[in-house]
């Protein structure tokens, strides 16, 4: 899944360990999540957005959730 | 954090605990033994054994009396251990029983090799190709995740 996660971070000078440290998680979480080998749960995701004081939306994109889920319902 | 600082305090509690027992092992196994039960090279396995067992725990134990010192250690430590994705990895990696069920094997292995070294061999070669695998599948998922 892609995210605005390494974006947010950089506009804001938050590092990984930063993050991590504040959602409790461990960098590696961070970086998987940022390149999207890791796909985080809805407590995690919701952390992070909180942390960054935006909506689960707005730092993550369900585009392709949605594609998905259109394309199985016909 | 006050928490998961008194599970480490309980952790410690039981490390000590662990130490005197392979101290008190160690004891029985130099002074008590008798000679024939120690020309058997499973005797030298359970030896080797409980001292490994004593030098991990002790030094587990002076790992987890400096994270208590420090409380940013303390917080990444409890970040390693209830990270979501690592608990995944542990869960594909069949981690904590794969480990669980081969101690229990070496134990095993270790009071059954006194009257039957074959078993006691075969049941020690499953816990290390076990634990082998359960190591493998973690590393893979590692990079996977």
């Amino acid at each position: 899944m892609e995210t605005q996660i390494a974006s947010l971070r950089k506009e804001r000078k938050i590092s990984q360990e930063e993050l991590a440290l504040a959602v409790g998680v461990t960098r590696q979480t961070i970086t998987s999540i940022e390149i999207g080998k890791y796909t985080a749960s809805l407590p995690l995701a919701f952390k992070i957005a909180y942390y960054f004081g935006l909506a689960i939306e707005d730092v993550f994109d369900f585009s392709k959730c949605i594609e998905e889920m259109e394309v199985d319902n016909g | 954090m006050d928490k998961y600082k008194k599970v480490l305090k309980k952790r410690i509690v039981l490390l000590t605990a662990l130490i005197l027992l392979v101290v008190c092992i160690g004891i029985y196994d130099v002074f008590f033994t008798t000679e024939t039960i120690k020309e058997s090279f499973i005797f030298g396995f359970q030896l080797g054994a409980s001292l490994a067992i004593g030098i991990m725990s002790v030094a587990l134990m002076v790992y987890y009396l400096k994270i208590l010192a420090d409380d940013k250690k303390l917080k990444l430590q409890y970040n390693k251990e209830n990270d979501e994705r690592l608990k995944t990895i542990r869960a594909k990696a069949g981690m904590p029983m794969l480990f669980i069920s081969s101690v229990c094997m070496i134990v095993i292995g270790i009071i059954a090799g006194y009257f039957n070294p074959i078993i006691f061999i075969t049941l020690v070669i499953v816990a290390a190709v076990q634990l082998l695998i359960g190591v493998v599948i973690k590393q893979i998922y590692l990079r996977k995740l």
